[in-house]
């Protein structure tokens, strides 16, 4: 008996105890939540981030940065992500379209990328999808405003790899129209850069504005350079054309130059209704302080004061204490960016490609520009961001928006299939 | 020696560039292929700036003349990419034919200067003609179709495949801008640039050997906008802009304007050099200028040209030493 080293009745004793420690263990150690998906992701989660760190927009890259950062830090300093590390190289996107893909390329095949992000410019944007198909990494757009990103790249070349946070055109160009409709003026014309985004803008205003209030009319369109700054001859053109009302998609140095300058010709004056769709930049609203007027419609892709809920207030609070700085539009996008991707690779329990994707589409998530949910079609993010009216407030060294006025996502972003009838504002 | 030493340098670009399509990772093959598009700018540049003396300022009108050419054949016409090559490389020098025909009459600053002036009409037609060109957008979408030849048909779809059709153009382009230093033509180009008076002495006409030079590097620029094109499936209006024409006078001053090799090593180092430093540093511009400076100053005539003049391989003052030895 002391040869064959374990009893019959051991037996069945280790046997019956197995069996009662697995039926146990199914039920008490049965990894739960984050726990459950822990072992299917392997090192660290690598995302690869690039934005214009040089030449005269260099500071939306920094204020990406600051997102970026806040965002790893406090999930490094949680759990990670679904129980790892969240790493990020930065890398200077400049504006051209070959460094993005340069940059791409190297991310993912030389630095290990699992996950890419940023991007301010929409040629970038447009020529990095065939890319990132190739690639197959997912790319998640926080500026780049371009609705063929979507529309066309994603929905229609089914470019499943690419997604975007920020608010696209549809922000700037049907919203603006909305807003614009209830505004007594009947004459419109504009100010804008001399390029797709510029166009595309106020074609959208044009044709949704058109829509909605028959009696309107656009009597002149004066385009500005990139670049530009002497926007003298511009602003005369638009005064010799007296409108009622201006639309102008000037953003950044350039917006803060128009501003000035209209100021010294007196533009605010003669034309009452103004609307700025990128007015309400960090960048634009520190850098007027209190030269921007008041009344003006401004709007942005997230401004600090909206939602006026606990959350937005404690990131806003958080983020200032960090940098001393309000939070721009891009780090509110790329801070956000880091918990989707936490949130879908945790519901997918892998960074596997094809299964975050599957996670992200049609997923909800609650971020301090309130909620976003990823429309499957086009997998761009629908979440409300307000107009509002230019006023001083006492607490603030810049003009805040005073009076606001919501446009829901849902009533003014374009809608799949993005031809035909009732897939265009009004609905 | 010496005789051997031209096909000897050339197997071993070769070997070690099939080497680098079979065995480098993805992102090597991509870098190398930028490299290599580089070089056939810059080479093809080279016979304008180090032989024919001239300064143009304006050559990335018609590297976006290849590249906008190549993409617009591609939507409109045929997909074959060969075909889109040979028609970008035709824009590129009906570009630039018409373009030297009032540049050549001139030199020096004036030369540089209408150059850098056509350059930027380029720029602004292309950023301007949105129905064609896409605007600033550019235009997206341009893949690579298979190669189809009779009955044989090559997928270049994947980078590693596409690499080795870039690894051919870039070896003709070294043979074909080799043999065109070594020709009369050539010569009278060096002649040209040495003393412009006596080759009008001579009984050649000046105008006309200038054009042949700016045209034929014209066509070299439309090469490689147009494999440039193919590589990142889409086209830029910055091509165009005058940052970009002055990629090939530093990649030719970094390797040696007098040389032969030297746009191909300038190319190498420009490209690496950039990726290196951006791995350390997102202020990658400043180091960037600051070792490029340092190599444009601390090596008289150019990496390749300090390198074989150390080397004392360049006893043979005459041409054909210098074509051979560099």
């Amino acid at each position: 008996m002391e040869t064959k080293g374990m009893t019959r009745r051991e037996f069945v004793k280790a046997g019956l105890l197995t069996a009662a420690a697995a039926s146990l263990g199914a039920g008490v150690f049965k990894p739960t939540g984050l726990w459950a998906a822990t072992p299917t992701i392997k090192g660290p989660v690598k995302l690869g981030y690039q934005a214009i760190m040089s030449g005269a927009l260099a500071g939306y890259g920094e204020f990406h940065k600051m997102g970026v950062q806040m965002a790893v830090d406090e999930i490094n300093a949680d759990k990670g992500i679904a129980g790892v590390k969240v790493e990020v190289d930065f890398r200077d996107s400049t504006l051209k379209a070959d460094e993005a893909i340069k940059n791409a390329r190297y991310f993912v095949d030389s630095w290990g990328a699992d996950f890419l992000g940023g991007i301010d410019s929409s040629g970038q944007a447009l020529a990095l999808a065939p890319v990132m198909a190739e690639l197959d990494r997912i790319l998640m757009v926080t500026h780049a405003a371009t609705e063929k990103l979507t529309e066309q790249q994603v929905f229609k070349n089914g470019i499943k790899q690419v997604f975007r946070i920020s608010t696209p055109t549809y922000q700037d160009g049907n919203a603006a129209a909305f807003i614009a409709k209830d505004i007594p003026a009947k004459t419109w014309a504009t100010i804008s850069p001399k390029y797709e985004y510029g166009y595309t803008c106020w074609e959208m205003f044009k044709q949704t504005l058109g829509k909605l209030k028959k009696d309107v009319s656009f009597t002149g369109e004066s385009w500005a350079p990139f670049g530009t700054t002497d926007f003298r001859p511009h602003i005369n053109t638009i005064m010799d054309a007296a409108p009622d009302g201006l639309y102008s998609t000037e953003w950044a140095g350039e917006l803060i130059t128009l501003v000035k300058q209209a100021n010294q010709a007196g533009l605010f004056q003669k034309i009452k209704h103004v609307m700025f769709p990128v007015g309400a930049a960090m960048d634009v609203l520190e850098g007027l302080g209190q030269e921007l007027p008041e009344n003006i419609w401004i709007s942005g892709r997230y401004f600090f004061l909206y939602p006026a809920d606990n959350r937005n207030r404690a990131w806003v609070a958080a983020f200032r204490s960090r940098w001393n700085h309000f939070p721009a539009y891009v780090s509110e996008t790329g801070y956000s960016t880091l918990f989707a991707l936490k949130k879908a690779i945790e519901a997918a329990g892998s960074k596997d490609t094809a299964k975050v994707v599957q996670a992200l589409e049609g997923m909800e998530i609650d971020t301090p520009a309130g909620r976003r949910v990823f429309r499957k079609e086009d997998h761009q993010a629908m979440y409300d961001v307000p107009w509002g009216l230019t006023k001083t407030d006492a607490a603030f060294p810049f003009k805040v928006m005073g009076k606001q006025v919501m446009v829901r996502a849902k009533e003014c972003f374009n809608r799949p299939p993005f031809e035909g009838a009732g897939t265009k504002p009004p609905f | 020696m010496r005789r051997y030493a031209l096909p000897l340098i050339a197997c071993l670009i070769l070997a070690g560039l099939v080497l680098v399509g079979i065995l480098g990772s993805r992102f090597t093959v991509y870098i190398t292929m930028r490299v290599m598009i580089l070089a056939i700018f810059a080479l093809g540049y080279n016979l304008l700036l180090g032989r024919t003396g001239l300064l143009s300022f304006g050559h990335a009108a018609f590297f976006a003349g290849g590249s906008y050419g190549a993409a617009l054949f591609f939507i409109h016409v045929n997909r074959h990419p060969l075909l889109c090559i040979a028609a970008g490389i035709a824009l590129a020098i009906v570009l630039s034919v018409i373009i030297g025909f009032f540049c050549v009459r001139h030199t020096e600053i004036y030369f540089a200067m209408l150059t850098l002036a056509f350059g930027m009409m380029v720029f602004s037609l292309i950023w301007n003609m949105r129905e064609i060109t896409g605007g600033d957008d550019g235009l997206v979408g341009i893949a690579r179709a298979p190669i189809s030849l009779w009955l044989v048909s090559i997928s270049l779809a994947k980078p590693s495949h596409y690499y080795f059709l870039v690894m051919a153009f870039f070896m003709v382009s070294l043979a074909l801008v080799y043999v065109i230093r070594q020709s009369p033509l050539g010569l009278i180009l060096s002649g040209i640039r040495e003393n412009d008076k006596r080759i009008e002495f001579a009984g050649i006409s000046l105008k006309n050997y200038r054009l042949a030079a700016f045209v034929i590097s014209g066509g070299f620029a439309g090469l490689a906008g147009a494999l440039a094109t193919f590589l990142n499936s889409n086209t830029t209006p910055f091509s165009a802009h005058w940052t970009h024409s002055a990629e090939p006078v530093l990649v030719s001053l970094i390797g040696g304007l007098q040389t032969f090799m030297g746009p191909v090593v300038g190319s190498l180092i420009y490209v690496v050099l950039r990726e290196v430093i951006e791995r350390f540093t997102q202020n990658w511009m400043l180091w960037f200028g600051i070792i490029l400076l340092i190599i444009i100053m601390g090596f008289r005539g150019g990496v390749v040209g300090s390198m074989v003049s150390l080397l004392g391989l360049k006893n043979r003052p005459d041409e054909r030493s210098e074509g051979v030895s560099a």
